[in-house]
């Protein structure tokens, strides 16, 4: 049986805070290819209570190095470096 | 949890406009400057990022800085590159003039704890003329503020390490 597909997603800052978690490996649900716009509750539902939710609400996405501009319009089939990009605060 | 991000690295990427830096060590300005150095140069204009002691009333003891490495680093990278392409007219100059408006620029960001009073940023942009290398510099600052992958943790005096505050540059 051929193995389920998994993205590594990336934690900085308060996703890392309410997570625990610099970065985990997450197996991807069916239907695949996986929206990216769903990870968010599939997260959510893994920290509940954590204000995660409150997190990500703020926060953008990134894919392979890469800033996402459109999350319902990415798609993750396995493999992928996902990172929850919180609001930034560099200088 | 380590107490740095794997993925908080540091990270170097140089190019013909500049250079780009995350590093965990101190900052050296001096060092940082001669990075843009040039014969063609008539101005430097150097700006540092220092941490400050207090925030609304309470006394800061330190600041952590991470970086998402990878993307930050082309993240500052593309900034300097648009700062290049942005200032390339100058008043002094005429169109022909093979000398570049903005020379060169250095951008050195510090990662993991950075004491208070100390350089968390040193941005350093050469011009032939003063304009450009102040309006390239402030321009360099704004943009990492704004988009550049780095995070800052407020860690404040009698407050638990727990309940140190993530800071955000703009209001979400």
């Amino acid at each position: 049986m051929p193995s389920t597909p998994t993205v590594t997603v990336l934690y900085f800052a308060a996703a890392s805070t309410a997570t625990g978690l610099n970065s985990e490996e997450i197996e991807l649900p069916t239907p695949r290819p996986f929206k990216l716009s769903s990870l968010s509750n599939l997260l959510i539902s893994r920290y509940p209570g954590k204000g995660l939710e409150k997190v990500l609400e703020s926060s953008q996405w990134s894919v392979d190095a890469e800033m996402v501009d459109n999350p319902d319009e990415t798609v993750l089939t396995g493999g992928e470096e996902v990172a929850v990009i919180c609001p930034v605060s560099g200088g | 949890m380590s107490q740095w991000p794997p993925a908080s690295v540091e990270a170097r990427e140089e190019l013909i406009e500049g250079i780009a830096v995350l590093t965990y060590n101190a900052l050296n300005t001096e060092s940082i400057t001669r990075e843009v150095a040039d014969a063609r140069a008539g101005a430097t204009a150097i700006f540092i990022g220092t941490t400050r002691n207090s925030f609304k009333g309470k006394v800061v003891t330190r600041l952590d800085y991470q970086a998402y490495s990878k993307l930050a680093i082309k993240t500052i990278t593309s900034i300097i590159l648009e700062a290049h392409q942005k200032f390339s007219r100058s008043l002094h100059q005429t169109p022909d003039t093979l000398v570049p408006p903005i020379i060169r620029s250095a951008v050195y960001h510090r990662l993991g704890t950075v004491p208070v009073g100390e350089p968390s940023i040193v941005i350093a942009v050469s011009s032939p003329h003063r304009k450009e290398s102040f309006q390239a510099c402030e321009y360099i600052l704004e943009r990492i503020k704004e988009d550049a992958q780095i995070w800052k943790r407020e860690f404040y005096e009698g407050e638990k390490e727990e309940d140190a505050e993530w800071k955000a540059n703009t209001a979400p």
